[in-house]
């Protein structure tokens, strides 16, 4: 017959799995510690975090380990993982000037009121690559374990610098904002339960935008400055900050809120100067983005894409676009799904081609015979 | 302590835990009493990828009994190894049973396809639904298609096969025709080959549609009435595969596929295909 096709499907699926997982745990190599992943790649465990919208470094980095870090397919580890589980609690709303900053830039004014903070960050750090031997870079480390105790031990930032005023009270207070604070406290929308579809509450799309991709979030800013689309301009940074949030929630028994861990956020507050029609043009308004983890990137293109979708008021899809084509799982898998079979729907095709072809021939002899 | 102390690390057959089974059951009764419309609902991350028949297996996780019998097909296959994949995962995390032929299995989730025999009354087929949106193809909008659906404004959607016939002779739309579900809701009938549509209209059986990563469940409850879009004087055309007849069982009442650039055919169910050629 010479019919061949993918049949036998359990065994090589069998023999797939084995391959990978082998070919995973046994090599020459020393064993992966969790720690060295937490340690050693600690951005890539804060962005699988904040992709999955999940907080749990460990398991974070026995994702990353499984998926032999595939950052999206360990996300979709763990989010996989997180659909066996009951939801049991929800948190307590956190202040986030309760937060303690690691780092904080204001870039609007030279000089700011709680300084500027630079912290752990390449930003300014010259790109060569460090080709030095393993060795030697070893050897290194040692000494600078003893010369640098200090940065070693991780000392927090002086006391007056952990919550530092943020630029917007002041620009409030320069009547330079336009104020758009709620009175009222509505619940969130929780994106994990209800599917957000435009036209949706600002918390869906800061959510929405929390849990994306970075890479895709980052594109759909620059696609908005670039593209064809152009609804979008550079702001000004007021407030970027990396920083430490305590995790509330309200005991069981006691009631009382307790807090029982802490996360880590990136926080930006991006400057709008609006210059539209219809816009107050004596003031500024203000985007806002927080994400897990170190993420400055994707924090920053969030804010911008929070008062992007304000302006834009509805008249584009930029809100379709940031709710429904961000998110990690869904447009990776829907592109990968391309590798399953589809010979049922190319054969359709097919015959719709030939059905057209017979059409226009049959005209076409009639058309002759006429 | 950590959190991760906190989770039982004992290996769980679960993959979805109960809250979100309630969920989606609540989901799909409502898809049931409203033929045809897209319910919304909170869909979970399953251990295959979204666009692998994600929704499917949520509907079929949170439907399927201890004493079910389940059959999973892709493109009419039993043994594709996207179908392997996901029965595995379905009768290794709950206690159904497994068979190939439709007429034993009381859910049956499918790729794609309508098995060709063996549905009745006692059957649920669920259906993997890559777009669940029938009107993508003349509206991206979203806003704009909730107000289409909702006035059962299907205007644009007549104009394009219109069109289509106008500018091709015939209306080339392939598989995933879409149909009018009880008078009421345009669907997008998966992309199951046009073949499958009639059998869809006034079915004994139960259909309901899983879209994992849309998050959307439909639902043509049986016996109710499935038009497929056409005109008065344009008749719906099936797949026409000319007399061809299968390859290994010699049939050529069933959907038939084709290998490339060559006159043999097979049937794409598989299982009936086997169960039509005399026993050796």
């Amino acid at each position: 017959m010479g019919y061949v096709s993918a049949r036998g499907g359990l065994d090589a699926i069998r023999a797939a799995e084995k391959l990978v997982r082998t070919k995973r745990l046994v090599s020459d190599s020393n064993w992966l510690e969790e720690e060295q992943i937490l340690d050693k790649l600690r951005l890539l465990v804060d962005r699988v975090m904040g992709e999955a919208g999940l907080w749990e470094p460990q398991l974070a980095s026995k994702a990353i380990r499984q998926s032999e870090g595939d950052a999206t397919e360990a996300v979709h580890l763990l989010r996989a993982y997180r659909s066996t589980l009951p939801r049991l609690t929800y948190s307590e709303a956190t202040d986030v000037d309760d937060a303690q900053v690691m780092r904080r830039i204001v870039p609007a004014f030279q000089r700011v009121p709680g300084n500027q903070l630079l912290g752990r960050s390449v930003d300014y750090t010259a790109r060569f690559l460090e080709r030095t031997a393993d060795a030697d870079a070893r050897e290194e480390a040692e000494k600078l374990r003893g010369a640098e105790r200090g940065i070693v031990e991780e000392k927090s930032p002086p006391a007056e610098e952990i919550s530092p005023r943020r630029l917007i009270d002041l620009l409030r207070d320069m009547d330079m904002l336009i104020d758009r604070r709620r009175t009222d406290d509505p619940e969130p929308f929780d994106i994990t339960r209800t599917p957000a579809r435009p036209p949706a509450p600002r918390s869906a799309l800061l959510s929405s935008m929390s849990r994306a991709d970075t890479g895709a979030l980052v594109n759909q800013w620059y696609r908005n400055i670039l593209g064809p689309d152009g609804y979008l301009h550079e702001v000004t940074l007021g407030e970027v900050r990396h920083a430490t949030l305590p995790l509330n929630v309200r005991h069981p028994v006691s009631g009382d809120v307790v807090t029982v861990s802490h996360i880590r956020v990136s926080e930006v507050e991006a400057i709008e100067d609006l210059e539209g029609i219809d816009e107050d043009r004596t003031r500024f308004d203000v985007g806002y983005g927080l994400c897990f983890g170190h993420n400055e990137r994707k924090a920053i293109a969030m804010a911008n894409l929070d008062i992007a979708c304000h302006r834009d008021a509805g008249k584009t899809q930029l809100e379709q676009s940031l709710l429904l084509t961000t998110d990690a799982l869904d447009s990776a898998g829907f592109l990968e799904h391309l590798k399953l079979p589809h010979y049922v729907t190319f054969r359709s095709m097919i015959e719709r081609k030939l059905a057209v072809r017979k059409m226009r021939s049959n005209e076409a002899s009639a058309h002759d015979g006429a | 302590m950590a959190l991760s102390d906190l989770i039982d690390h004992r290996e769980s057959t679960e993959l979805l835990d109960e809250f979100a089974k309630r969920e989606i059951r609540r989901a799909t009764l409502a898809a049931v009493a409203i033929p045809g419309y897209q319910v919304p609902f909170g869909s979970r991350e399953m251990p295959v990828a979204r666009g692998w028949g994600s929704g499917g297996l949520q509907i079929t996780l949170a439907v399927v009994h201890d004493d079910d019998t389940v059959k999973v097909i892709d493109q009419g296959d039993d043994d594709g190894v996207n179908a392997v994949n996901l029965r595995r995962l379905v009768t290794s995390s709950t206690g159904a049973d497994e068979s190939s032929i439709a007429s034993e299995a009381t859910l049956t989730q499918s790729r794609h396809r309508i098995p060709e025999d063996g549905l009745d009354e006692t059957s649920i087929l669920v259906l993997q639904v890559p777009v669940p949106e029938p009107l993508r193809g003349v509206e991206r909008d979203m806003r704009e298609l909730a107000r289409m659906h909702g006035e059962a404004d299907y205007s644009r959607m007549w104009l394009s096969l219109y069109e289509d016939k106008v500018r091709n002779g015939v209306i080339t739309q392939t598989t995933g025709y879409p149909c009018l579900v009880n008078g009421r809701y345009v669907v997008a009938t998966t992309p199951i080959p046009r073949w499958d549509i009639p059998r869809l209209h006034d079915a004994p059986f139960l259909t309901l549609f899983g879209a994992g990563r849309e998050k959307r469940i439909y639902a043509i409850p049986p016996y109710t009435m499935v038009e497929p879009l056409t005109f008065e004087d344009v008749p719906f055309e099936v797949e026409n595969s000319d007399g061809a007849c299968c390859a290994l069982c010699g049939k050529s009442e069933s959907f038939l596929v084709s290998l490339p650039n060559s006159t043999t055919w097979l049937c794409s169910d598989t299982d009936w295909c086997a169960r039509q050629r005399p026993a050796t």
